[in-house]
Formats: C-alpha cells, sequence, structure tokens
C-alpha cells in the first residue's frame, strides 16, 4: 500500500480555509459594524451610527405618534445633541438614564431607528436589561 | 457583640484546627517512613507497555463489536462488512497476542500477569 | 460574624497555596506523604469555603445590614427565595459560590479518584492554582464581608430580578461553568504526569457531561427569563454577556465529540487538550465579560478593577497550556489516522470544525468593539445580522451532520452505502420539505431549511432506534419493547447521544419557527377596539390598576379570541414601584399547549386618556424551545447513567500505577 500523508490535515486545512473564507467574505461585504459614539463625536458623521450618552429633559412627545423629543449628552461632556425617537421605550428610561440608540444624524438632529432604545442601569452588578431588540 | 466576636473566633479556631489536621494527616499516620517507602506510585515502562496495549486491544474489540451491530441492524451492508472485519479482526487478534507476548515476558520476569 | 468569613477565605486561601505548593513539590519529587497532604489541603478548602458561605447565607437570612453586600442586595420586604438568592446576585458574592462550587468539585474529584495517584499527584495543584485565584480575590479584591454602620434598610433586589428563572439561572450556569475546571486539571494533570494514555478523558467523562449540561439548561433558564421578564420578543440578543456562556458550551460539545474520536482511534491527542483549555479559558473570560464592564452590554455592570485580574489569570493558563502541550507533544502522537473523508471519525471531525469556527466567530463579535476601538480609537459593534449569519453558515450544515452522522460508517463508508443509508431518511426530509413549501414555509428560506435538515435528523435517529431494536430482537428473541429497553440498556451513551440530537432539533425547530415564522402587529387601540393578528382578535377591554405590596399594577384588559370564540382573557401592562422609582413592563403570553404557539401581548405605552399602544406578536412552536431543555436533560442523564460492565472492565485496564511491581 503506498504511503499516503494522512487526509485528516487536507480535511483541517480545507475545512479552516472554507470558515475563513466565508468569514472574510461575509465581514467584507456586509461592511464592519455600527460605530459607537457618545454626541461629542458625532459632527458631520452621516452614516448610521449607534449613539450613547445621557438622557437631558424635557422629554417632550409621543414615541407612537410624532416621535419622542429630548436631547443627549455626553457621559462626561457638555456636547449634546437633539434627538427624536419613536418605537418602544423601555422602562428604565427618564432623564438622566444612560442609554443606546441607533440612527442617524439628519439636519442636526438625531433621527433613531425605531425600537433602537437600549437603557443602561448604573452600579448594580445585575441590573435588569431593558431593550427592545431588533 | 461580645457573644458574637466569640462565636467567630471559635468558628475560627476551630475551622484552623480541622485544616491542621487534615494537612498534617498523612505524616501523623506514617511518621516514621523512610524516604525509600515514602515515593508516590508512577507506571513503570512495562506498566505503560500494557496500557497502550490494552487500550489498542479494547480500542479493537470495541470497533469489532459496533461492527456486528451495526451489520446486524442492517446499517452496514454486507460487502462493505467483509472489507472491514478483516482487518478488525487482524489488529484485534495482533493486539491480543502482543499482551499475552507482555505477560509472558512479565512471568518470566516474576512479575504476576495482569489482566 | 463577618470575622468568621473573613478567616474562613483566609484559611481557604492559605490552603489552595499550600496545595499548590506541597502539590508541585511531592509530584515532581514523588513524596507520597506530601502528595496526600497537599491532596487533604484541598478537601480541607471546601470546608473553608463552606464556613465563609455559610457565614454569608446567615447574614442574608438574618438581614444583617452591617454587612455591605447583605446591605446592597436585600431589603426587609425581600422574600425568602430571593434572599438566598442574593448570594450570587452580586459581585461578591458570586465569587464565593463560585468558589463554594469549585472547591466542592476539586475535594469530590481528587477524593473519587484517589486510586490514580500519579495523576491526582499533578491534578491537585492545578486544581490548587484555579482556586487560589478565587480565593485572593475574595480576600483582597473583592470581599463580600465588607462591613458597614447597619442602615435602617437595605437597598433590595432589582424587581424583574425576583423571577424564578433568573435566581435559578446563575446557580446553573456556575456548576457548568466551573464544572470545566475538572477536565482541564485532569488533562493538564495528565500531560504533567507524562502519561499519553485516555485515563484522564475516561475519569473526566461524567464531569464533562454534567458541566456541559448545567450550562445548557442555564442558558435556558436564561432566555425564558429575558422572554418573559423583558418583553422585546425575544429569547436571545447576542448580548456579550449571553455569549459569554455559549462560546463555552459550543466548545465544550465540540469536545464531547472529539473524545470519542480518540477513545475509538486513538487520535485526535493534542486536538482534545487543546479544546478542553479552550472551554475552560472561554468559562473563565465568559465570567470576565460578565464582572469586568470592559466591552458595552445593556448588561454593562461596574467598571472594577477585577477584570484585569482575570484577564491575567486567564492570560497566565492559556499560555502555560499552549507551553505544556508543546512540551508534550512526543507523548501525545497519534498511533492512527484519518483514512477517508467519507468516514464518521471525518463526520465527527467537521462538526468540531464546524463548532470551533462558530465560536470563533462569536468571540471575535463580542471582542471586535475593544480591538476597533485600540485600532481606530472608536468602539465599532456587529449586530444581530452578524451573529444570525454565522448562525445559518455554521449552525445549519452542523444540524445535517447530526443526521449524516450515525449514517456513516467508521474508518471508510463506501459512497454506495452511504447512499442507501440516506434512503429513508432523505426521503423523508424531501418529502417535509415539500409539504412545508405547499404550506407556505418557503417565504423564510433558512427556516425552510432547518425544518427540512430537522426532519432527515429526526428520520434518521428513528431509523437508528428501529433497525437496532429489530437487531436486537433478532439476537434475543424478545418482543418489540423488551427488545428496545436492552438495545438502550446497553448503549446508552449511543442513545443518550440521540435523545440530546433529538433535543438539539427540537431547539433548532423552536427557534427557526418562533423567530422566522412570527407575526407581529402593534396599534393604537382606544376601549373597545380590536387588533387582528395571525388568526386571533384582540379587544381591548379597558384599564385596571391596583396595589399589590409594593407596586402598582397598571393593567390593560385584552379579550383574544380565534375563530370568534373567546380564548382568553391577557392582562399586558406595567408595574410602578415608587420606592425604587421603578418601572417594569409585564408580557401577558398565553401558551397554546396543542400547538405550541404563543401570543406574546406588549403594553407599550398607556395614555392618560385610555388610549394604549400594543405589541402584538404570534409565535409558533415557541414551546419547543423550553420542551427541548427537558429532552435534553433526560439525554444526558441516560449517556451518563453507569454502566456496570463498562466501569469493570475499565477499572481492569486503569490498574493502580506499581500495583504489578508492588503485588
Amino acid at each position: 500500500m503506498a504511503r499516503t500523508r494522512s487526509p485528516a490535515r487536507l480535511v483541517v486545512a480545507l475545512g479552516v480555509a472554507a470558515a475563513l473564507a466565508v468569514f472574510l467574505l461575509y465581514t467584507s461585504l456586509a461592511g464592519g459594524g455600527t460605530p459607537q459614539l457618545q454626541p461629542g463625536d458625532l459632527r458631520g458623521r452621516t452614516g448610521t451610527v449607534q449613539l450613547t450618552g445621557r438622557v437631558v429633559g424635557p422629554v417632550r412627545g409621543d414615541a407612537y405618534a410624532g416621535g419622542l423629543r429630548f436631547r443627549l449628552r455626553d457621559i462626561a461632556g457638555p456636547a449634546s445633541v437633539p434627538v427624536v425617537y419613536t418605537g418602544t421605550v423601555p422602562d428604565l428610561f427618564r432623564a438622566g438614564r444612560h442609554i443606546l440608540i441607533e440612527g442617524q444624524l439628519r439636519d442636526g438632529v438625531f433621527v433613531a431607528k425605531p425600537g433602537s432604545m437600549i437603557t443602561k442601569c448604573p452600579s448594580k452588578y445585575r441590573p435588569a436589561s431593558q431593550g427592545a431588540g431588533s | 457583640m461580645t457573644d458574637v466576636d466569640l462565636g467567630s473566633l471559635i468558628g475560627g479556631a476551630l475551622l484552623a484546627a480541622a485544616a491542621v489536621v487534615l494537612v498534617a494527616f498523612p505524616f501523623l499516620r506514617e511518621p516514621d517512613l523512610p524516604p525509600e517507602r515514602d515515593t508516590l506510585a508512577h507506571l513503570t515502562p512495562l506498566e505503560r507497555r500494557r496500557l497502550e496495549l490494552a487500550e489498542r486491544r479494547d480500542r479493537a474489540l470495541a470497533a469489532l463489536k459496533e461492527l456486528e451491530l451495526d451489520h446486524r441492524a442492517g446499517k452496514i451492508s454486507d460487502e462493505d462488512y467483509r472489507f472491514l472485519v478483516g482487518p478488525l479482526r487482524q489488529e484485534a487478534a495482533a493486539a491480543l497476542r502482543a499482551l499475552e507476548a507482555e505477560a509472558g515476558l512479565g512471568r518470566k520476569a516474576g512479575v504476576p500477569a495482569a489482566r | 460574624m463577618a470575622e468568621l468569613g473573613r478567616a474562613a477565605l483566609v484559611v481557604c486561601l492559605g490552603l489552595s497555596a499550600y496545595a499548590l505548593l506541597a502539590g508541585v513539590l511531592a509530584a515532581r519529587h514523588g513524596r507520597r506523604r506530601l502528595a496526600l497532604s497537599a491532596r487533604n489541603a484541598v478537601v480541607a478548602s471546601f470546608l473553608a469555603a463552606l464556613v465563609a458561605s455559610g457565614v454569608l447565607l446567615a447574614a442574608l437570612l438574618g438581614r444583617d445590614f452591617s454587612n455591605s453586600y447583605v446591605a446592597s442586595y436585600t431589603s426587609t420586604k425581600l422574600p425568602f427565595q430571593y434572599t438566598v438568592s442574593a448570594f450570587w446576585g452580586g459581585q461578591e458574592g458570586s465569587l464565593l459560590f463560585w468558589l463554594l462550587v469549585l472547591t466542592g468539585y476539586s475535594a469530590f474529584a481528587v477524593l473519587l479518584n484517589r486510586r490514580h495517584e500519579d495523576v491526582i499527584a499533578w491534578t491537585v495543584p492545578v486544581l490548587a492554582a484555579v482556586q487560589l485565584f478565587f480565593s485572593l480575590l475574595l480576600v483582597a479584591v473583592a470581599s463580600p464581608f465588607a462591613t458597614q454602620p447597619p442602615p435602617l434598610e437595605g437597598r433590595g433586589l432589582n424587581p424583574s430580578l425576583q423571577n424564578p428563572y433568573m435566581a435559578a439561572h446563575p446557580p446553573f450556569l456556575y456548576l457548568g461553568f466551573v464544572g470545566l475546571t475538572v477536565p482541564f486539571a485532569f488533562a493538564v494533570g495528565a500531560l504533567l504526569a507524562r502519561r499519553g494514555d485516555e485515563l484522564w478523558i475516561v475519569l473526566t467523562r461524567r464531569w464533562t457531561l454534567a458541566a456541559w449540561t448545567f450550562l445548557g439548561v442555564g442558558q435556558l433558564l436564561g432566555a425564558k427569563w429575558a422572554y418573559e421578564e423583558i418583553g422585546w420578543g425575544g429569547y436571545y440578543g447576542w448580548d456579550p454577556v449571553e455569549n459569554a456562556a455559549l462560546m463555552p458550551w459550543l466548545a465544550a460539545t465540540a469536545y464531547l465529540h472529539s473524545v470519542m474520536v480518540q477513545e475509538k482511534k486513538g487520535m485526535l491527542k493534542v486536538w482534545n487538550v487543546s479544546l478542553v483549555t479552550l472551554a475552560f479559558a472561554l468559562s473563565l473570560f465568559g465570567t470576565f465579560l460578565t464582572r469586568s464592564g470592559v466591552v458595552n452590554s445593556i448588561h454593562s455592570f461596574t467598571q472594577s478593577s477585577i477584570g484585569s485580574w482575570f484577564l491575567g489569570f486567564i492570560v497566565l493558563v492559556v499560555v502555560f497550556s499552549i507551553g505544556l502541550i508543546l512540551r508534550r507533544l512526543p507523548l501525545l502522537r497519534a498511533r492512527t489516522r484519518l483514512e477517508s473523508p467519507v468516514s464518521r471519525e471525518a463526520a465527527f471531525l467537521y462538526n468540531n470544525l464546524l463548532l470551533v469556527a462558530l465560536t470563533l466567530t462569536i468571540l471575535w463579535g463580542v471582542v471586535f468593539p475593544l480591538v476597533s476601538e485600540a485600532a481606530r480609537g472608536e468602539a465599532v459593534t456587529v449586530g444581530r445580522p452578524y451573529y444570525n449569519f454565522f448562525l445559518r453558515v455554521f449552525g445549519l450544515p452542523l444540524l445535517l451532520l447530526m443526521g449524516l452522522g450515525p449514517l456513516v460508517a467508521w474508518r471508510r463508508a463506501s459512497l454506495r452505502s452511504l447512499a442507501r443509508a440516506l434512503a429513508w431518511p432523505g426521503a423523508a426530509a424531501i418529502a417535509t420539505g415539500a409539504l412545508l413549501v405547499a404550506l407556505g414555509a418557503g417565504s423564510y428560506v433558512p427556516g425552510l431549511v432547518a425544518y427540512t435538515f430537522s426532519a432527515f435528523v429526526l428520520a434518521s435517529i428513528a431509523v437508528e432506534v428501529v433497525k437496532g431494536t429489530q437487531a436486537r430482537r433478532a439476537v434475543s428473541g424478545a418482543g418489540w419493547g423488551q427488545a428496545l429497553v436492552e438495545l438502550v440498556g446497553r448503549n446508552r451513551r449511543r442513545y443518550g447521544g440521540y435523545v440530546v440530537h433529538a433535543a438539539v432539533v427540537l431547539l433548532a425547530i423552536g427557534v427557526a419557527s418562533s423567530s422566522g415564522y412570527q407575526t407581529v402587529r402593534e396599534g393604537r387601540l382606544r376601549p373597545g377596539q380590536s387588533l387582528a393578528v395571525g388568526g386571533y382578535e384582540l379587544r381591548y377591554q379597558g384599564l385596571t390598576r391596583r396595589w399589590v405590596e409594593n407596586r402598582r399594577e397598571d393593567r390593560v384588559l385584552v379579550a383574544a379570541s380565534r375563530d370568534g370564540k373567546e380564548v382568553a382573557l391577557l392582562r399586558p401592562g406595567k408595574n410602578r414601584y415608587p420606592v425604587e422609582a421603578f418601572f417594569s413592563t409585564e408580557v401577558a403570553i398565553r401558551t397554546d399547549w396543542l400547538t405550541g404557539e404563543d401570543l406574546y401581548v406588549v403594553a407599550d405605552q398607556i395614555d392618560a386618556d385610555g388610549t394604549v399602544y400594543l405589541k402584538v406578536f404570534v409565535m409558533p412552536l415557541v414551546s419547543l424551545i423550553w420542551l427541548s431543555g427537558a429532552v435534553f436533560v433526560a439525554g444526558s442523564l441516560l449517556a451518563m447513567w453507569p454502566d456496570r460492565r463498562e466501569a469493570r472492565r475499565l477499572a481492569q485496564r486503569y490498574v493502580q500505577p506499581g500495583a504489578l511491581a508492588r503485588a
């Protein structure tokens, strides 16, 4: 019987190559991901981003009719941006909360993707995770 | 407050004592063990070889059993069965023979046979 | 009593340090009494951890608010069961719980296997090292026994955590995470003892199975909690903290399969040791993610220094393991090799590749924000689409493999015999696929594929069982029922495995159905108005408001009917906790047990004028997900069930070292 190299190595190598190829193909086609920014970094960014910051009142409007309007401020800084949000509002939402929303800056106002708000509860080890995950 | 402190003290002392006893126990049990006898068992080369052979034998026997099972259940065709069973039987026989040989060597050296 | 708790932790620390040092010395120089002493130290450390845990539990139950931890997580009004669960509800307590389980497992493992002196001699210091790390954290960094002047009232437990699933979720997860330490320690111990045989696998097989089962159940509990409590209409959000438990579970799944190859063929030794190290490292990484707040997650916890400790320990573990494996490489040379890419060994190999690929893509998704922040100064997160894509790309072939594996013979399978074995399951799959397309399942292709593959797997298992029972009957002449029992009894691991596969299939069907074929509708309603969703009609009847204990419950009365007949009165709404200044959404779920379908109603907004905004989901077959958990446990138990014949055979093979010389 001729001494053949173990096909195991070939199988593994092909498998790894295939997995890697799929991975690279996906990430190159679908694009990286969504950048996570604070309002201070938002200047001039036009694409879809994830904005994280603290809610600044007064909170006006109705999330299901015309949109909820408030300002979002840097966690540790003065920069803020007006936000208009539609969709499910997590229970923990209120002025002073640390939230995350996805959306785009349009004409100086951050228009959020409906239902993309997630609130973070500070300091407790296992807080309630409140989010309308898409 | 005082009895809480006392409780902690007693509890702590008991725990520490128990720990010390457990840790020192092997030395307390056999205090005068000479170093030649205070050795950790390890596999002798003979045992290592036998272990390897025993694993080979068990693997071959298990593979045979599974082949029989799959053949009887109809998962493996008669043709495939005939093709596969030969080498497996040879492997099992070889492993058994090698183990016998080891046991024989061992017997010559005065070491009892392992099963 | 806090002093006793602190003292117990210091004793545990000291014992672990002793066990590590003495253990290494004893193993290197072959000193028996010292090795036994080190082993006893591990057992004693369990006692110490037990005492410390007892003190914390007593403080919790006694509402001792002079203990900072107790004051932070309980209150006088907290019900009994949640006061107990507060033990593992916070950083320090959960670390103590981890230590308790770790020392318990270690003590049990080294005592049970004390016969195998050479391996245990090295396993003891490895376990001791891990224990040392956690005791050090508890003594120096995060003590559960910090005291303060007692306030009148504790801060209480977050109301949405006061839920039976959330109370049980961490213990199950920890029993799983910590359980992965044992096979890792035995693997490293065997390598250090220069043993290249399978003893460590044989000794830790049930440990790994048990840990893996606990980890799986823990995740399902978490998912059920998210589904019922959080109310966004889902059960898994691909949040880093959720992934933190999934990754070690996937690695452990791969490991459980690849050890079977080592057992039968003596191959993949290096791979197995590496996999068990990966699983253990991922379990540490998982708890690191959850605690350190390093990755931005909606579960983001305290930013604390504990993260760097964990990271350091993980790096240490990985570097040490890689170094050890490289040094012992000659010991791990395979005796046989893969003969054909179409064989059961190869199927296991593909299974492993897919599972590891999935694990690594999830890992990449989790650390990517950190990497991008370090590289570009900007944290970039990957979203659901990324995870869903790879779950399908790697998960669906895995599903198919579950059905193919049992049909392929070991060593080499001729394509002809494979084609014949595929006949019935393949036909069943195609028929199911065609039927489902006719029923309209073609709207969601991944779901259709998942169903087709699931049918394939179930048919393949059914064929296995039938053929096996037939063969058994031919041998023993018993009736069908008796033959089946005999068959399963003699092949517990194989049939346990089949049951677990069936559980995974149920999970796949449940997930595919409830996410891919769900119907969602939302709308604004005034009293008396209706909303039609997926065959149901929901009529908003009115509002209720009442005070219960410490909360105000606002409920929307919704009458759900199907074909004109009322099937349920649902009460979705919101709870308001004035003291904690907390709101929670209470979802109303109506489960149709016959069809496994859930009607899931969320009252998103209740306006002052009585108008409500409802969001309604109809989730087909979601109950299968929870059912799969029960089937999963049953299968694992079957696979773990003691087999006296096998135990005897293994005992004969693995004699006590030096037994031949001494006899």
